[in-house]
């Protein structure tokens, strides 16, 4: 079997991230904040090293400023829904997930906000975002790269852009966000989403909110956060307060196991996906038939193509007849099929890591030249 | 033995930390019960040591039980 699908989720986990969820379920196996023994100190003591090690991957110093959640999309939400206000406009990349697209266009449906979406050139050229911002423009949201075309979306200077003009930045990092793309002070990010079990290699259940300063926004649910029990509603303890109900500990560990295995194999790991993606797009460009959208754009570790004559669909099917996982269908980004024109087509999407092979990358041409 | 009782648990841990750099010992306890029940914890320390461990530990949030 090969799999392509680490854009979905990435596959397999390190054997330390396994270790780390084992370790943790079966040596601690407590919740933080639910105990002041020994073991659930112990928890709360874990829980903090974790704050850190992501505060630091995404280069905040401050690791209270990273908020749990189980996914971006989660993350996303509390965001956008705590943040954003009545009369406030936003910007959005017209590359972006439904999990900002859609919270942002329910706002509008409530008639809280209005939103634009940018330009396509504007990736290219970011001065030219200054135009688009009006006097309510509070927030510019952008992918760090598509998770349909891979592309690189968030730049430093769309972000410059941004703040001349007293708006604050928030990048989906989804995508990308174990590529080490990103550090939130450098980048001048303000916000930034993340979730842990794409290309961070960590497991389902862990994403996370972290922000330049403090915020205090409403929380997306209420409920236990293990301190400040006397109060009705969540204490506006940071983060504490956004962390309502037991949180994903065992896989929150394995997250930080993940990103320190990260670190300590970046130069392999990213030189691998680079010979395997490159190996991939040569050998495609060879074929005539092979469509690859947004070719020439800088990238993560995936693509998109379609085959002309041949429906999106039929072609998953037959890979996925050979052993070869990829993803067709819509991705959950209809924004951005609406913006290189695949709405009715859909397209094959390949999203490779650096545990994938030469020998991978060659099955896979070859299976391509056999569908034609 | 003094209590530093913090408002967000993170800064239990980091006060924690920084206090083991310093070499100060202190252990993590369950916050002492005054006025109305606490569920959370706190930093324990030996009297002699509370002088430097305010120096070290005023960027943070939190009061002084005794």
């Amino acid at each position: 079997m090969i799999y392509f699908d680490n854009a979905a989720t990435s596959r397999p986990k390190p054997k330390e991230v396994l270790d780390a969820f084992n370790y943790y379920v079966t040596e601690v196996g407590t919740s933080p904040g639910r105990g002041s023994y020994g073991l659930a100190i112990q928890a709360s003591r874990m829980l903090y090293q974790s704050r850190k090690t992501v505060s630091s991957f995404f280069g905040i110093n401050e690791p209270s400023h990273v908020i749990f959640t189980k996914n971006s999309t989660e993350a996303i939400n509390l965001f956008l829904n705590g943040y954003l206000k009545n009369g406030d406009h936003v910007l959005i990349s017209p590359y972006e997930h439904n999990a900002v697209l859609r919270p942002i266009q329910t706002l509008k449906n409530k008639e809280i906000i209005d939103y634009t979406v940018l330009p396509p050139d504007t990736i290219d050229y970011p001065q030219d975002i200054a135009s688009l911002i009006r006097p309510n423009t509070k927030l510019l949201i952008s992918t760090l790269a598509s998770n349909l075309t891979g592309q690189l979306v968030f730049s430093t200077d769309m972000a410059t852009v941004a703040h001349n003009n007293d708006v604050k930045v928030f990048v989906d990092a989804s995508q990308g966000a174990g590529k080490k793309l990103i550090n939130m002070t450098k980048n001048s990010v303000d916000f930034l989403a993340f979730t842990g079990h794409k290309d961070l290699l960590g497991l389902p259940g862990t994403g996370g909110l972290i922000s330049e300063d403090e915020i205090k926004i409403m929380p997306l649910i209420q409920g236990g956060t293990g301190i400040h029990g006397d109060s009705y509603i969540n204490p506006e303890a940071y983060p504490d307060s956004y962390e309502a109900g037991t949180i994903n500990m065992p896989a929150i560990w394995a997250l930080k196991n993940a990103i320190d295995y990260i670190e300590d194999n970046f130069d392999f790991l990213s030189n691998q996906e680079s010979i395997v993606l490159n190996r991939i797009l040569n050998g495609l460009d060879s074929i005539d038939r092979v469509n690859i959208y947004n070719r020439a754009a800088k990238r993560v570790s995936t693509f998109c193509f379609n085959i002309d004559g041949m429906p999106s669909n039929t072609v998953v099917e037959n890979l996925s007849a050979k052993g070869i996982c990829v993803r067709g269908g819509i991705h959950c980004a209809i924004k951005a099929h609406e913006t290189i024109g695949t709405v009715k087509t859909g397209a094959v999407r390949v999203s490779i890591n650096g545990f994938n092979t030469i020998e991978e990358a060659d099955a896979f041409i070859q299976a391509i030249k056999e569908l034609l | 033995m003094i209590h530093f009782v913090f408002y967000k648990t993170s800064d239990v841990f980091k006060a924690e930390e920084l206090l083991i750099e310093a070499n100060i010992t202190n252990s993590i306890v369950p916050t002492p019960v005054q006025d109305k029940a606490y569920c959370g914890v706190c930093v324990r320390i030996n009297d002699d040591s509370v002088e430097y461990a305010n120096l070290l530990l005023n960027k943070l949030e939190y009061k002084q039980i005794g």
